[in-house]
């Protein structure tokens, strides 16, 4: 059986059971407890992780290390026994991302990645140095633009 | 809001099974160290305040649901979609 939800930004959109992600905590400040990721172009780097249980909820995200050549995640180790997470478990990231009218206007926040394994997310404080809130997500183009060329 | 005044080395307990203690005052400075069930998050609040306008500014997003599809995603990966993360225990006076 299809779960449907009724989504102010995408209209009525079936969501498999199987594909739904758990996230026990919610996003930080966002709540939220089931989440699936939502793409209309397999090829497209962007997803949205739309609410389940708040169809008024969606983020678009997108895999950072798409973007970002020296992205990487570190926990502390509170949140690693937390979350029964260590080195050797394998997760999907995935990074929210602010979408405005120019691409040079993007961002991404590498600082709360949220991590996917298991069926559960979780989002994190990223404990790596060097992870903005609102990291550009195209420099190029963003350096452009702020050079004037557009 | 509860107002509790408290000396170094003194605890409050929230619910059964969150305890706060005053570690050290030091002028302006308070060191609390905090004993939770491993299932509480504890966040600085300028932190979590942070996280959580970012996650408001990426659902309210450009106002509509247009995603650029073709776009330049510098680093192409095939296959290979899953990582490790490290895990490390981060300076305590941080």
């Amino acid at each position: 059986m299809r779960l449907v939800i009724e989504s102010p930004r995408f209209g009525r959109v079936e969501i498999d059971p199987e594909s739904v992600i758990e996230f026990p905590d919610g996003l930080i400040g966002l709540g939220g407890s089931r989440w699936a990721l939502l793409t209309s172009d397999p090829s497209s780097p962007f997803k949205w992780l739309h609410c389940v249980d708040d169809p008024s909820l969606s983020l678009p995200v997108c895999d950072p290390h798409r973007f970002f050549a020296d992205f990487s995640v570190q926990v502390t180790d509170e949140d690693g026994e937390r979350l029964g997470l260590d080195e050797r478990t394998q997760v999907d990231v995935y990074v929210t991302v602010v979408a405005a009218e120019r691409l040079s206007d993007f961002t991404a926040n590498r600082r709360a990645p949220i991590l996917v394994w298991n069926g559960h997310g979780h989002q994190v404080i990223n404990q790596a140095p060097g992870n903005d809130l609102r990291a550009p997500l195209f420099a190029e183009v963003a350096t452009a633009a702020a050079g004037g060329a557009s | 809001m509860l107002n509790i005044t408290r000396r170094r080395g003194e605890r409050i307990v929230l619910g059964d099974d969150v305890f706060i203690s005053v570690l050290e005052v030091s002028g302006q400075t308070v060191r609390l160290g905090i004993e939770a069930p491993r299932s509480v998050r504890v966040y600085r609040e300028e932190i979590w305040l942070e996280v959580k306008r970012e996650n408001e500014a990426a659902a309210a997003g450009a106002g509509d649901a247009k995603l650029p599809v073709d776009v330049p995603a510098p680093i192409k990966r095939d296959g290979e979609t899953s990582r490790s993360v490290a895990v490390t225990r981060p300076d305590p006076r941080g």
